[in-house]
């Protein structure tokens, strides 16, 4: 009985070890070194110009407009926008040559910048033009932030005329890679 | 922004484990095993716990990762080891964490001294927190869309519950005869906070198809809805108050009421084969106090500005529009949750013959007393998605007539390492007891995947012998 005891207690012992335990070294300030960069494409802007909606009437400057662009001012976006670039696309089966420029404006329409796009007349075949992305980075992020309005201008190239029945169309489409930084 | 995935790592870092008491169940030297299954076979003259200390419990860990994984002093940057955690843990990842506190606890046989019925009240405390690793939205949120054109981000990877509530219970068990004992349990709940988002679905989608206008097809359709009771006065700005303090009191002299079943069976189909099952917190909350419901139902497609030449100008506001679309709406409709039900059963076979059995089997009974037991228990508990389930094996044994272990070997979604042990004692009326899964992980605590801890003392008072 003794020596059951004395093993009992033993075990006892043992079991009360458990009590008692190590931990590898942690630290948890490292959370404030929690960094997001989430990179997300997104559409940026289109259009479908069809030749017979296109009136000629001397102007070179064939379509233009100015839209609100205010996902950048949002502030959440604005704060950690760390680079973007803007991807175009156009696609002419006009037998015009076409300079499309896409700007951005400021509250007043102000230009804060010009990305001009040149595109050869359609002369049969695939016409289908993939621009270099417009990168925003450094100053020119900066402007960006401050963008608030995108404007187009269509100007139109020399060639024969256009009228309510001439073929073909003048089609943009265009995305937004945007690199955030979330800290 | 930030703040969300901080409070998704901390939830993350405290994450973990079942409810499953499987050393408690039908440990029946320590009267809190009467929680676990109200008709397990105690018996006693009567026993209160020592009050606050009769029982405190905890349950924390994680299945996909452990805090070590996460917060390692080792030189690796800490995005890479976020990265790695969520790259490994999938949807059905789930983190958990379960707390209890026993305030009072006591019980007393009804009856004359060979009366075999038994009353036992009590009251405690309980937080449970149960969180999905939300891994398509931590994704989204570590890399973007950018590599992921074509897939659907799910919104129903977010689900989550959480509750702050006390019990207040009374179970009365009855011996019916040497092969069967009936138990049954009746418990009010007072839930001083609940928060519920768990029927989300929707999602995020990018992706390209032939003939769109748009470079990118990019649509949110979200159906997303949080309920909660007994937190928005807390959410709002003039509140001034001590947040821990008021939930304290509304958990015990304010909160919404609920009403709870436990029930269960000891059936000794030998001397040495009994077989028990129970069920426990068969209940629900009628969530009624300081509610408050955010939903975000809606669907919007994401197509970029549209220039409308030579037409006058219609300003598209791309946040606006997002707001009309999936609109945020706060109702005030109560609601109701259903407490996680949890299901035991057990099979125990014993052997070896008690020697201490010489001095204490003088009471005319014949029982004879059993040194070794072995068996299996299965344990069920009902979760938003699919049940959890965890199997154990165990072995029991009489050190002396009044210390007792238990070890036993689960095998369940977070582990199948998890090895505890679990001692009581009894000097005098004493009653000490002391149960520790996962023993293995002790080592280092910080590379545990689950922890579960119980300790309580209680005094219990049997018969004098004669």
């Amino acid at each position: 009985m003794k020596l059951n005891a004395i093993s009992t207690i033993s075990k006892v012992i043992i079991a009360s070890y458990l009590f008692f335990s190590c931990s590898s070294d942690l630290d948890f300030d490292q959370v404030e070194d929690l960094k997001l960069e989430p990179v997300v494409v997104a559409n940026l802007a289109y259009f479908n110009l069809p030749a017979n909606e296109i009136i000629y009437n001397g102007n070179e400057q064939v379509a233009f407009d100015i839209s609100d662009f205010d996902v950048i001012r949002n502030k959440f976006f604005n704060e950690h926008l760390k680079k973007a670039a803007f991807n175009f696309e156009i696609e002419n089966t006009i037998n015009r040559a076409f300079s499309v420029a896409i700007l951005l404006l400021n509250d007043n329409e102000d230009i804060l910048d010009t990305s001009t796009f040149q595109v050869p007349a359609y002369t049969g075949g695939i016409n289908i033009i993939k621009f270099p992305p417009e990168v925003f980075d450094n100053q020119r992020l900066e402007i960006l932030k401050q963008a608030t309005k995108i404007g187009f201008i269509v100007r139109i190239g020399a060639g024969p005329p256009l009228n309510q029945n001439s073929p073909g169309n003048l089609k943009l489409r265009s995305s937004a890679t945007v690199y955030m930084e979330i800290q | 922004m930030r703040i969300v995935f901080l409070f998704i790592m901390v939830a993350f870092q405290l994450s973990c484990f079942s409810q499953n008491r499987e050393l408690l169940y039908n440990f029946t030297s320590i009267p809190q095993s009467l929680l676990v299954n109200p008709g397990a076979d105690v018996s006693y003259k009567y026993y209160f716990g020592i009050p606050l200390l009769s029982g405190v419990s905890a349950n924390l860990g994680s299945s996909s990762f452990s805090a070590y994984d996460l917060f390692a002093n080792n030189g690796v940057d800490f995005n890479d080891k976020v990265r790695n955690i969520i790259n490994k843990s999938s949807g059905k990842d789930k983190t958990q964490v379960n707390q209890q506190l026993e305030l009072f606890s006591g019980g007393f046989r009804v009856g004359g001294k060979d009366s075999n019925s038994y009353i036992s009240f009590g009251a405690y405390q309980e937080f449970d927190f149960l969180m999905y690793v939300p891994k398509d939205l931590a994704v989204l949120a570590l890399d973007g869309n950018q590599n992921y054109i074509g897939k659907a981000f799910d919104l129903s990877d977010l689900s989550l519950r959480a509750e702050v509530l006390s019990v207040f219970h009374v179970g009365f068990h009855k011996k019916m005869s040497e092969k069967l004992v009936l138990g049954g349990r009746v418990k009010i709940y007072s839930s001083g906070a609940n928060a519920t988002s768990t029927k989300n679905s929707g999602h995020i989608y990018t992706g390209q198809s032939v003939g769109s206008p748009n470079i990118y097809d990019q649509e949110i359709s979200s159906h997303l809805e949080l309920k909660t009771s007994g937190i928005s006065t807390f959410t709002k700005d003039e509140y001034d108050g001590n947040i821990a303090k008021d939930i304290a009191n509304n958990t015990f002299f304010n909160g919404s009421l609920g009403l709870g079943l436990d029930a269960g069976i000891t059936y000794n189909f030998k001397d040495n084969l009994q077989f028990t099952a129970s069920i426990v917190d068969f209940g629900f909350v009628n969530q009624t106090k300081d509610i408050e419901t955010l939903t975000y139902i809606g669907q919007y497609k994401y197509e970029g500005v549209n220039p409308n030449f030579g037409i006058s100008n219609d300003p598209d506001n791309v946040f606006d529009e997002f707001e009309r679309a999936i609109p945020r709406d706060t109702t005030y409709n109560k609601y109701t949750t259903w407490r996680p039900t949890k299901f035991y059963s057990s099979i125990q076979y014993s052997f070896g013959e008690s020697r201490f059995g010489d001095d204490c089997n003088c009471k005319g009974s014949i029982q004879r007393k059993y040194t070794n037991a072995i068996g299996g228990q299965l344990f069920i508990m009902s979760m938003p998605r699919e049940p959890f389930v965890a199997l154990t094996a165990f072995y029991q044994r009489s050190i002396f007539e009044k210390l007792d272990l238990k070890a036993t070997y689960t095998f369940d979604a977070y582990s199948n390492t998890n090895i505890g042990l679990g001692l009581s004692g009894t000097i005098g009326k004493f009653n000490i007891y002391g149960l520790f899964n996962n023993v293995l992980e002790y080592k280092d605590v910080s590379k545990a995947n689950s922890l579960a801890f119980q300790f309580g003392f209680n005094f219990i008072f049997q018969d004098p012998k004669e």
